[in-house]
Parts: structure tokens; sequence; C-alpha cells
């Protein structure tokens, strides 16, 4: 039983991950900062509930807010480069965050008198706030998917209001987007904010479930990983993100684990199968309206009465 | 409405245009044409703001906009259509449209068109333009999955959903045939009616004479002509640019579409 609810909890927080680059892959840039953004939440949290003494309530949406600032400030640079360049520089970026951490060494006494905190390459430990609040396996599951279902809900209304569109039409055509006076700048670095925000709170519980931290979560896989559920899912949909987590950590990773050393290299040949088979992703736009009953995600039904009949004459 | 005065832009030492003077009145439709290479394209993408001018000044209602980024010259009141058809392909007709539509608003109405649900009227707006573009029936279909007279017709819907005064329409004849010319004839007409003042520029000659009260010809960058169409025609520079004189060698392929 707890295997599963440690996977409910991985699946959980990858979700949030991938949903956070959902965001910015929707206006066409392709970031591999979500992970620096993501240990960002998870040591800012950290810091504020075992370092200061916070309670949890407070400190994700600190750490949040924290992510949220510091993908604004990498939003306004990547704007200058696009397409791969950006890929490079938000690569670059994530690995000074990990470096960062690798060297920070900054330890208080805690409430129990021992030291806490950041300790370099050994890692951050003690983040007990969980077990010294008393919070079951079940409750953190329940608190993780009810964040994974407020983000969803948030960027679901997003998507279906006016600032998915905008986003979507910057991600279609960046040149046709400002001729229509779509503001690129206010787009994009929403996006990354909005995005940072999401990584932010995975982070943080990421952080708060497994208690003890180090640079070594928060490499360059973890970015990969990040934009591959979007991508493998279905940019349409926000359901495909969550259902290529559950593929992916669920099925291939966990799921696969007793091929052995095996594993690996089916989990490759799995996911080119998947790009094969539906290279648009799991969930793709028809699918994804079926899903929805037919109606557009700005959540509109355009069709009047008499073009309606029109369309059936 | 628009001005552009001594305009320049070189690429390297070519001068894609050479000190331009043009004017576009409010409520007309100016043709701006030229054998291929004799700056049009450079004209548009400098008033649009895609190309900052190597020298000159660009004037709209009275502002000098020469500094201004693309988004905001198209805030302030003009849009345009491209060359090579540019839009939003995975989006919806309606999407397309409506994003056009909305980023219009600015303030506490741009924050509630943006992120509120509300906007009935924008809503009305959109449904009409598609109505007036014969594409109520494919709100709902992709972009990308359009025919291609389809797609022109969607572009200047979307421009005119950002509710621009000044609608710059960079060929969009190219590739009709003759019905599909016809038509856009008439919606260009449509377009001056509904209060847009229109620079068209355009290759296709039969389009351009019939439908625009003045016309500018342009060659090797710099202004030969401007006059009404039927002035223009008869033009001793625009034909030798046209047909090609001793002095001056058009291009044929120039000629080949000026006459199609």
């Amino acid at each position: 039983m707890d295997f599963y609810l440690g996977l409910a909890q991985v699946i959980g927080v990858h979700t949030l991950l991938g949903l956070s680059a959902w965001c910015v892959l929707h206006t066409g840039q392709v970031s591999l900062a979500q992970g620096g953004f993501f240990a960002i939440g998870a040591y800012a949290s950290g810091m504020l509930t075992s370092m200061v003494g916070w309670p949890l309530w407070l400190a994700l949406p600190a750490a949040s807010v924290i992510s949220a600032l510091v993908a604004i400030a990498v939003g306004f640079p990547a704007l200058r480069v696009k397409g791969l360049m950006l890929v490079v520089a938000t690569t670059a970026f994530a690995e000074i965050v990990r470096l960062v951490f690798f060297n920070l060494t900054w330890r208080v006494p805690g409430p129990d008198g021992n030291l806490v905190g950041p300790d370099g390459s050994l890692g951050f430990g003690g983040i007990r706030y969980f077990p010294s609040n008393g919070w079951t396996s079940g409750e953190i599951v329940t608190l993780i998917w009810g964040l994974v279902a407020v983000v969803m809900l948030v960027l679901a209304w997003l998507d279906r209001s006016r600032v998915g569109t905008l986003w979507r039409a910057v991600g279609e055509d960046e040149v046709a987007a400002q001729s229509v006076g779509i503001n690129l700048t206010a787009a994009k670095v929403s996006a990354f904010g909005i995005g940072g925000a999401i990584a932010g709170v995975a982070g943080a519980v990421f952080a708060h479930y497994t208690t003890h931290i180090e640079h070594s979560n928060f490499t360059i896989l973890l970015a990969t990983f990040a934009i591959a559920y979007p991508i493998l899912g279905g940019l349409s949909s926000l359901l495909g993100t969550v259902l290529a987590v559950v593929f992916i950590q669920g099925i291939l990773i966990e799921g696969l684990r007793f091929l052995g050393d095996w594993r690996s290299l089916l989990f490759g040949a799995l996911i080119l199968l998947m790009m094969l088979i539906r290279p648009s992703g799991m969930i793709t736009s028809p699918l994804g309206r079926l899903l929805r009953g037919g109606r557009e995600p700005d959540g509109v039904a355009p069709r009047s009465a008499s073009g309606k009949e029109k369309a059936h004459a | 409405m628009l001005e552009l005065q001594q305009l320049s832009r070189h690429f390297g030492g070519v001068k894609a245009l050479d000190q331009l003077d043009l004017t576009v009145n409010k409520g007309e439709i100016l043709g701006l044409i030229g054998p291929n290479g004799s700056g049009k394209s450079t004209t548009v993408n400098l008033i649009a703001g895609l190309y900052q001018p190597s020298s000159g000044s660009l004037r709209f209602k009275g502002q000098d906009i020469g500094a201004l980024p693309v988004h905001e010259r198209a805030a302030l009141g003009m849009a345009r259509t491209f060359q090579n058809i540019r839009l939003f392909g995975n989006l919806s007709v309606w999407q397309n449209v409506w994003a056009a539509r909305v980023v219009r608003e600015s303030g506490w109405a741009g924050v509630q068109a943006r992120w509120l649900a509300s906007g009935r009227q924008a809503r009305d707006e959109v449904r009409q333009l598609l109505a007036f573009s014969n594409l109520a029936d494919k709100a709902d279909t992709l972009a990308g999955n359009l025919s291609f007279g389809e797609q022109r017709r969607l572009e200047l819907a979307r421009a005119a959903a950002s509710g621009a005064e000044l609608l710059l329409l960079d060929e969009p004849a190219a590739g009709m045939n003759a019905e599909e010319i016809e038509e856009l004839d008439q919606r260009i007409r449509a377009l001056r009616d509904r209060g847009h003042t229109i620079l068209l520029i355009e290759h296709h000659m039969e389009l351009v004479m019939e439908v625009c009260d003045r016309v500018a010809v342009l060659n090797f960058g710099r202004k030969i002509a401007e006059g009404t169409p039927a002035q223009v025609q008869d033009n001793a520079a625009v034909r030798a640019a046209y047909l090609g004189s001793d002095e001056t060698v058009a291009e044929p392929a120039a000629t080949a579409t000026a006459t199609a």
C-alpha cells in the first residue's frame, strides 16, 4: 500500500512539473529551466519550514511566489533567444541553480537544537514538517492531488479564457501575433511566471515528502522529463500531461522494474513507439474535443443557429 | 492618416527603399505597385515595424511611430496581412479572429477581456466578422485546415478584428484565380465601407486599377509615379518600368505577373 501511495506522490509532483512546462511550451518556448524553478521551490520552502519555522500553508505559497519571481527574471532575457539557443540558455540556468545549491551551506539550530539547513553537497536533510506534524502518507497524497486539481482547474480556465488563446497565438506565429497587437513580452513572461509558480509548488511538496533534498535531484534529467510530459501527452489538452506522467512514471519506470536493466532499453523504445503512433501527443485536438463534448477550448459555442443549418444543408 | 517622409531602408549597400514620400488619406484605398524587388514589401514591413528605417520618418495619426515596437503600432490602429499567409494554424478560425479582437482592449477593459469571462460585445463582433468573411460555418475548423482562399479571407478578418483603422494588405490576390479576385475586390470595397483605410500592395494590375482611388508606383526603391489609376497607366516611366525600355530593363517575372 505504501508503495502505491509513494507512487501517487511521485506522479502528482511530476504532473505539476509537467503542467509548469505546459504553460511555457504554449508560447512556443522550449525551456529546460523548469527543473531549476522546481529546485528553488524545494529549497525555499524547506528552509522556510525547517529553519524559520513557518507552517507549510505559508511556506508553500511563499516558495511558489519566489519561484515565479525568479522565472519572470529568467523570462525577460529568454525573450532574446529562440529555439535551440533558448534550450541552451535555460539549461545553463538550471545548472547554475543546481550548482548554487551544491555549494550552499547555511545551517542554523532548528527547533530541537540540531543544526538544520542546506549542507552543500551533502544536501538538505531534516525537512520534517510532515512527520513532526503527524501527516500520514494518505494525507500527503490528498494534499498533492488537491494541488494538482487546483492547478489543472486554473490552467483549464486560463486555456479556455483569453490568455490561453493569446499564448497559443504567440506559440503559433510570433510575427503574426505581434502584428495583431499581441505583446510578445507580456505573453512570454507571463507564461514563464505562471509556469515558475507551478514548478515552485511542485518543488515545495517534493522537498517535504522526501524530507531530504540534494543537488542531484535537480539535474537536466528532471527538466527533460518536465518537457517530455506535455509533449508526449499532447499540448492541446491538460489531461494528456497527466496521462503522460502516469505512463512514464507509473508504467515505464515503476511497472517495468521487474525487467531490471532491460527496462531502460524498453523505456526508450516505448517513447519512440509513442511518437511514431501519435506524433502530436496522446490526446490530440480531435480527441480532446470529443472528450470536452465538442466544445472549443475557449468555451465559446460560436456557431449561430443559422450557421449550423447552413453547415447541415 | 499615414505619412512617410524621406523614408529609406538600406540592406548593406542595397537601397531597398530610397527616400519615399507617401501619404495615405483617411478613407481611401491607396495602391502601391511596382515590379519585383521594387521595395513594396520593404515599405509594408517598415510601416508595420518589422524593419527599422535607415532614415526618414513615419507618422501615423499625427504621431511619430518610427521607434514603436510592432504590437504598439498595431494597438494604435493598424493591422496587416502577409504575402505568405501567416495564420495561427493550430487555433480554430474563431480563435484566430478572437485573439486579434481581445488584444485591442487596454487598461481594465483589457484585463477583463483577457483574464475574465466577459465580452459579449467582442463575441458578437467576431461572429459578425466571420459571417462577413463567409467563414461562419467554419468557426470550429483549425485555421491550418482551411482552403487557400478561406485562409486569405480569415487573415483579412483577423486584421479587421483588431480594430485597425488602417489595413495594410500585402499582395492579397497572390495565388488567386479570377473569380476569387473578383470576390476580393468586393471585399476590399466592403472593408473600406466599414470605415477602414486601405493600403493595397499588389502585383495584380486589374485589381489595383479597379479598386484603388490612387496608385503609387515604386521601382528600384524609388517612387516613380503617383496619381489616379488612369494617370498612372498613362505614365511613360511606369510603362518603362513594367514593359522595359532601352534604359530600364524590367524583370520578365514582374511583367508576367503584372499582365496576368
